[in-house]
């Protein structure tokens, strides 16, 4: 009997003028992922198909369940034909492999020419069941087996088990934004989010050397590499800060320097995103955890750009942020103690409600704009993907 | 050359020694330095390390480089009964060990550690009733190994396992799997520690592992100044590390395959000696294909070694470690001073040919009938 995967969607079948976009892109996604391993994709009113051409199904779900888009997906048997006799001996048999005690079927059947309703095919397959496997009950509330009935146009499906998928929309249906990426605890989360909601994400960051070191630049080429497990392709821009960030320390007062710093970033940030056609800015800011990310200090930094800027974790708990983090495999890698431009030169009593006109007259005493232009000019683009950096499969 | 003594060492293959050669020359950095020479060496060992966990199916913080079994053995032993010493004095290992678990053993009863020997089955395994009997509230550790190293007598990890956690939870439970490694399909999860030697796979001369539990703690036996390898400081070599993951990578490769093609040869060799009433096999029903243990009867050992060596074909007597003394495991088997006294070794790979075979054994006819008649 044939083995497929189906992959359903629940929020996209909602979309009805763009549900063609939608499902154009979620399946380029699943392509893309599943580009390694030998599939068959078929379309199919409110489903997927997935045929694997080799018993692959566990590394494939495994693939599945880092797609956006996909709600459930299920192992399913594949019959040729909506025959209710075939459909019962085929579950029997299949029950044969099974433990339980009690089960339950559901149904459901897109083709509405078949005479009976699914509430009837349940009862009906449920009583030869009962019939057949004397020492089995029926438990519609508890049961430790669900068998599950699919009916469609000219094939039906049996299936026993539910993986749930990661939800939200396929990644690029809603447009590129680019992440903030510093290689702490809250960016990766505050992407993997955007993400979520069908964002294609490029992401920037910014380093100091030799003030910070190769490995704090190599924590974010990791942590890239897991966000491009979701995004596909994720490409990183890394812009040298060490010029601007001498500059600053060096010509306005201490307790301005991460507000200057954190204005620096944003006007770059979005004149690669605008170059890159993003139309947000994303980061890990949240509100209250450190002063430059009080309200005050969000609005005065804000304000040097007019590109929206999404704050996915602005309001979670820290705690919560972690727990995220843990769930998407970003949290080892964050935790690594490398020292980021955001940890040097951290002055002992950063402003906590900083005034905008102090930032534009200190800002002014460097000329910023040009340091900003030389850095944007010399910035290194990489294309990380879940396999690159660090392969020395030749060596090992 | 017809090499018969796989189960001494193995010859470097020769990927092997490719990444070592490209690791020496192009990682020459030191794993701990800060600079981005040292960060390129420590990625790749990191990159090394989690292939190997992977391999054996263990976690990357519970694998320790060494220099070998003996080394790995040392830690594992002395590192056990220094740390839980306040817990118990008493030890089991069983008479099929490699000579350095009694050598180690010995050392141990000096520092006071009271060391008790498990009997054996006719068939090599090891008696569950004896074992059973032996485990007490002050057992902190027995130590059996895999594959033994003369007769290739393979014990049921599993089974042994059950019963000694059955008895005492506390007791740990160490195993010397550096001739099953590449040989059999190990489970490192069957035991708290094990011990692995490179060379015995295919790889460089120099390297071992040690697999640690991480529910387990040992004291360490060498100090230095490493924060990453407590256990083992020192600067860790790269090249080995990385030839050491080649090597477990090619070595359990195809392990079916490469074991019904040795288990052919094996037979070969066991059809033909039956013409030969005075010798004898030690090998039992539960030894592997890989090491075909024989006594030659009255003919020394090390004189039919050597005139084998006339014909460019290399045997082993007990083993490497332990060569020109009584072969401690027939004696523990089959309590024969004459037949124990009498032992080679032939161990096979899967690069053995049936050519060499046939042509060991019409040598073998030569020099058998030569130094018999002399007898």
């Amino acid at each position: 009997m044939k083995k497929v995967i189906i992959i359903k969607y629940g929020e996209l079948t909602t979309k009805k003028e763009n549900i063609n976009l939608f499902l154009t892109t979620l399946k380029e996604n699943i392509k893309q992922k599943l580009q390694e391993e030998q599939v068959e994709l078929t379309y199919d009113k409110g489903r997927m198909f997935l045929i694997p051409k080799k018993e692959q199904f566990d590394s494939i779900i495994l693939k599945l369940q880092e797609v956006f888009g996909i709600h459930e997906i299920n192992i399913a048997y594949e019959l040729e034909s909506l025959d209710l006799e075939e459909i019962q001996k085929t579950i029997f048999s299949l029950l044969k492999e099974k433990d339980f005690k009690t089960f339950k079927v559901e149904t459901k059947r897109s083709n509405k020419k078949i005479p009976k309703t699914s509430l009837e095919i349940s009862r009906m397959v449920g009583g030869f069941l009962l019939k057949q496997l004397q020492d089995k009950r029926v438990d519609v509330h508890d049961p430790d087996i669900v068998i599950h009935i699919e009916l469609r146009n000219t094939k039906s499906y049996i299936y026993f088990e539910k993986v749930t998928g990661l939800g939200g929309y396929p990644v690029r249906t809603l447009g590129k934004g680019l992440l903030m990426l510093s290689g702490g605890i809250d960016s990766p989360v505050a992407g993997y989010l955007t993400m979520k909601r069908g964002v294609k994400l490029e992401a920037i960051y910014f380093e100091s050397p030799p003030h910070t070191s190769i490995n704090a630049k190599n924590k974010v080429l990791e942590l890239s590499k897991i966000l491009s497990k979701y995004n596909g392709e994720l490409k990183l821009h890394v812009i040298k800060f060490t010029e601007i960030q001498e500059a600053i320390y060096k010509n306005i007062p201490h307790e301005y320097l991460i507000t200057i710093m954190r204005r620096m970033m944003y006007r770059i940030a979005e004149v690669i995103a605008i170059r890159g056609n993003a139309k947000i800015l994303v980061n890990g800011e949240s509100i209250g955890q450190v002063a430059s990310q009080t309200l005050t200090s969000m609005k005065a930094i804000n304000e040097v750009v007019h590109l929206p800027v999404i704050r996915p974790v602005a309001c979670f708990d820290k705690l919560e942020i972690i727990a995220l983090a843990k769930k998407i495999g970003t949290y080892e890698t964050s935790i690594l103690p490398f020292e980021d431009c955001c940890t040097i030169f951290v002055p002992d009593h950063p402003v906590i409600n900083p005034d905008r006109k102090l930032c534009e007259e200190y800002e002014n005493k460097i000329p910023y704009k040009e340091l900003i232009y030389k850095a944007i000019k010399n910035q290194e683009v990489i294309k990380v993907t879940a396999k690159n950096s660090n392969d020395f499969s030749d060596l090992l | 050359m017809i090499y018969l003594d796989y189960s001494a060492t193995t010859p470097i293959s020769l990927e092997v020694l490719d990444s070592y050669n490209k690791a020496s020359k192009e990682f020459i950095g030191n794993p701990n330095s800060l600079h981005s020479l040292g960060v390129k060496s420590k990625e790749l060992m990191e990159s090394a390390t989690k292939q190997i966990s992977e391999l054996l199916g263990i976690q990357e913080q519970e694998l320790i480089y060494t220099s070998g079994a003996t080394e790995s053995n040392n830690m594992a032993l002395i590192g056990t009964a220094l740390h839980y010493g306040k817990r118990g004095n008493h030890i089991i290992v069983s008479k099929l060990e490699h000579p350095s678990i009694y050598k180690i053993c010995d050392y141990l009863k000096e520092l006071g550690f009271e060391i008790s020997y498990v009997k054996h089955e006719a068939n090599g395994l090891v008696d569950f009733e004896d074992l059973k009997k032996l485990i007490r509230p002050e057992t902190i550790l027995v130590s059996i190994c895999n594959v033994n190293s003369e007769l290739g007598i393979r014990q049921p990890l599993k089974m042994l396992r059950q019963i000694i956690k059955k008895e005492n939870p506390n007791t740990i439970f160490h195993s010397d799997m550096t001739q099953a490694l590449g040989k059999i399909p190990v489970n490192v999860k069957d035991v708290d520690l094990a011990s692995f030697s490179m060379h015995k796979v295919y790889g460089p001369k120099g390297i071992g592992l040690l697999y640690k539990s991480k529910m387990v703690h040992i004291a360490p036996l060498i100090h230095g100044s490493s924060k990453d390898s407590e256990l083992r400081p020192g600067t860790p070599p790269v090249p080995l590390i990385a030839a050491a993951a080649k090597s477990i990578r090619l070595g359990i490769k195809d392990l079916d395959r490469k074991e019904t093609f040795i288990r052919k040869l094996n037979e070969k060799i066991t059809t033909f000696l039956q013409e030969y009433p005075k010798i004898t096999i030690n090998s039992t029903n539960y030894s592997i294909p890989h090491i075909l243990n024989i006594s030659l009867g009255t003919i020394r050992p090390e004189t039919f070694i050597h005139a084998l060596e006339e014909y460019e074909i290399y045997v082993g007597t007990n083993t490497a470690c332990a060569s020109g003394e009584l072969s401690s495991s027939v004696m523990a088997i089959y309590d024969d001073e004459d037949r124990a006294s009498s032992t080679i070794r032939i161990s096979l790979s899967y690069l053995t040919t049936t050519e060499e075979i046939e042509r060991f054994m019409q040598c073998f006819k030569i020099v058998y009938h030569r130094l018999e008649e002399l007898q």
